[in-house]
This record gives C-alpha cells, sequence and structure tokens, in this order.
C-alpha cells in the first residue's frame, strides 16, 4: 500500500520543490527587461530575450527593442511558473517567459489581456 | 527462487510489464514533450526534468485513475448486480453481502481466515469491505493528482499560447480536465462491459477469466 502511494505523493509533490525560487527568478528577468528599456540600454534587454523573439524585432535587436512602445518598469505583482512558462506581472504590464538553458529569457512583453483570446504583446516570438 | 516465481508468476509478470511499460511511457512522452517545445522556439528538456514535470504526472495519473476506478465499480457492483451466463457474476439468487456462514466472517471464521475476519463491529467491517475501499481511495488519489498536475500542465499550455492561466477549481470546470478523465472512463467501461458479455457466449481454456470449454452458455458464475 504504501508503495503504491509513495509515486502519487511524489507526483503531487513534482514540480512543487522550487517554484518559489523559479517565479522569483522569473520576476527579476522581466523586471530587468523593463528596466534595460527604460535605461535605453538595447544590448541588456536584448540580452534576455527569447531568441525567437529577438530575431522577430529584427537584424538590430539592440537597436530595435528601443523603438517599441513597451511600458516603464513598476514593481511586481504577481508571478506564476508552470513548467517551462512563466508570467510576471508588473502594475497593468504583463510579460511571458520560457525556461532556457541559461535561465528565464522574456517570450513576450508589452500585453494586454483580450479576453478569451491571446494576449496582444508589443513584442512576441 | 524457482518456486516463489512460478507460485508468483501472475503478480511479477504483471507487475514488470507495468514497470517496462511505464519507462516506454517516459521515453515516449519525453520525446514528444520536446517535438513541442521545439516547435514553439523553446530548447528540449532532459529526461529527469520531464519525469518531475505536470505534463508526465498527468498523462499517468488520469490512466491509473480510471483502472481504479473500473476495479472499484466490479468490485462494488458484482456483490448486488449479476449477469446470466457470465463467469465474472455470481450465481443468480446470491446477490448482496450474503450471509456471514458464507463469507466466513464473525463466529464462523475458520482456522486459516485472517484474523481481522473475526472481528465484529468496525475492524470487521473494514476487513470485509477492504478490497473495495482500497481501490475507491487509490482512484480518489490518482483523480486528485490528475487535477492538481493537470492544472499545471494546462497552465503551461496556456502560457505557452500567450492566455490567462486558471487556478486548480477553475480547471475542475475546463473541457481539457474532462476530456482527459471522461475519454478514459468510457474505455475501462467498454471492457468491463465486452468482458462481462463476451464471456457469456465465449471461452479461455485454462483461464479462470472464462467458464469451462464445455459449460453452457446458461451456466452463470462457474470459473474455468
Amino acid at each position: 500500500m504504501r508503495l503504491i502511494l509513495l509515486p502519487i505523493g511524489l507526483l503531487l509533490l513534482a514540480g512543487c520543490g522550487s517554484v518559489d525560487d523559479r517565479s522569483a527568478a522569473a520576476a527579476s528577468v522581466a523586471s530587468s527587461f523593463l528596466q534595460a528599456v527604460a535605461d535605453r540600454d538595447g544590448s541588456a534587454a536584448c540580452g534576455v530575450l527569447a531568441p525567437a523573439t529577438a530575431e522577430k524585432i529584427g537584424e538590430d535587436c539592440a537597436e530595435g527593442v528601443l523603438s517599441e512602445p513597451l511600458p516603464a518598469p513598476s514593481p511586481v505583482t504577481d508571478s506564476q511558473v508552470y513548467g517551462q512558462r512563466a508570467l510576471v506581472r508588473l502594475g497593468n504590464e504583463t510579460i511571458f517567459l520560457g525556461m532556457f538553458p541559461g535561465g528565464w529569457r522574456v517570450v513576450a512583453a508589452g500585453c494586454t489581456p483580450q479576453g478569451d483570446r491571446p494576449y496582444d504583446c508589443v513584442v512576441e516570438g | 527462487m524457482r518456486r516463489f516465481f512460478r507460485e508468483n508468476s501472475l503478480g511479477l509478470v504483471f507487475g514488470s510489464l507495468f514497470l517496462i511499460v511505464l519507462v516506454g511511457q517516459a521515453f515516449a512522452g519525453h520525446a514528444d514533450y520536446n517535438q513541442q517545445q521545439v516547435a514553439a522556439g523553446m530548447e528540449p528538456i532532459s529526461l529527469s526534468r520531464y519525469l518531475t514535470s505536470a505534463s508526465f504526472g498527468v498523462d499517468v495519473a488520469e490512466n491509473w485513475q480510471s483502472e481504479y476506478l473500473q476495479f472499484f465499480l466490479y468490485i462494488f457492483l458484482t456483490v448486488w448486480l449479476v449477469q446470466k451466463g457470465s463467469p465474472e457474476s455470481k450465481q443468480l439468487g446470491d446477490e448482496g453481502r450474503e450471509s456471514d456462514r458464507d463469507q466466513k466472517v464473525g463466529a464462523f471464521a475458520t482456522d486459516s481466515s485472517p484474523r481481522w475476519a473475526r472481528y465484529p463491529g468496525l475492524r470487521g467491517s473494514l476487513f470485509a469491505n477492504s478490497l473495495g475501499l482500497v481501490m475507491g481511495t487509490l482512484f480518489l488519489l490518482s483523480w486528485l493528482t490528475q487535477s492538481i498536475a493537470g492544472t499545471a500542465a494546462f497552465n503551461e499550455e496556456q502560457l505557452r499560447d500567450l492566455q490567462e492561466p486558471v487556478t486548480w477549481a477553475q480547471y475542475l470546470t475546463e473541457p481539457d480536465f474532462w476530456n482527459r478523465t471522461l475519454q478514459n472512463w468510457q474505455s475501462e467501461l467498454l471492457a468491463v462491459a465486452s468482458m462481462v458479455i463476451l464471456s457469456i457466449y465465449l471461452r479461455q481454456r485454462g483461464s479462470p477469466e472464462s467458464k469451462p470449454v464445455g459449460s453452457s452458455d446458461d451456466a452463470t458464475g462457474v470459473e474455468g
């Protein structure tokens, strides 16, 4: 009986172990992205973008990202992690992130909700 | 050792097959997950990371819950329901919990009866229903696991699609939860109904799941 319940317990615990650490890390990357844009540091901003997102901005990501209408940084109000994906809210701003070998990267930013449809984002991969 | 294997071959073979197939599912699920990761512009994840993911958890649990539900229902419903001609059913007229004498409980327990079969009251009652209760409990735990892991796996997909995540309570009303649940339930119920009905007319020589080959189609509760 205990042997049968063990895997169920493990499944229940799976993914719960370091959720707080992971959501804090995602929030930190989201904040640093908006801060870099506010500081007009395009290289730093592109450094935390997911490859596909940086590619979509254009050949010169560092310049292109600064021309996007991204909001000023605000305090983090919510950070949720599910598997390899995260969502961070900073005031009215919502940022979507993905986990890469080097850590969290911004997949989409400047996002506004569209009801039941996907968020409409200023930059996305 | 050889004797031990011979006397327990059914449990050992099914236990081993379960582990082999679970490993196979882990590898196939890992490859499938990574295919979706790459298609979405993400990096593949390691097998160990996948094994602790909600995606793997929900895929395992949704199948477990339906299997335990199947056995729970079968164990409990065959106490009161019968099927004429099926070896899966008890004899017609034996519906119900049967007498203490027939069930060898309380004063009718024999020397070889388990100790708890002798106890009156709650302990005796618990033991008398322990098979169904454990199956039912495992069903509920597996279903709960499916709902928790399913919430996280569903939300991972929601975030991939730039959509709002849901709470556990909201997930219980999502089509994804009920689609995963009901597609497993229907297949289990079909399997049980097939077994009950086909075993009236078909035979498998030597199997206790079948009636003896020469038994009439009307013979009920007879095992080969």
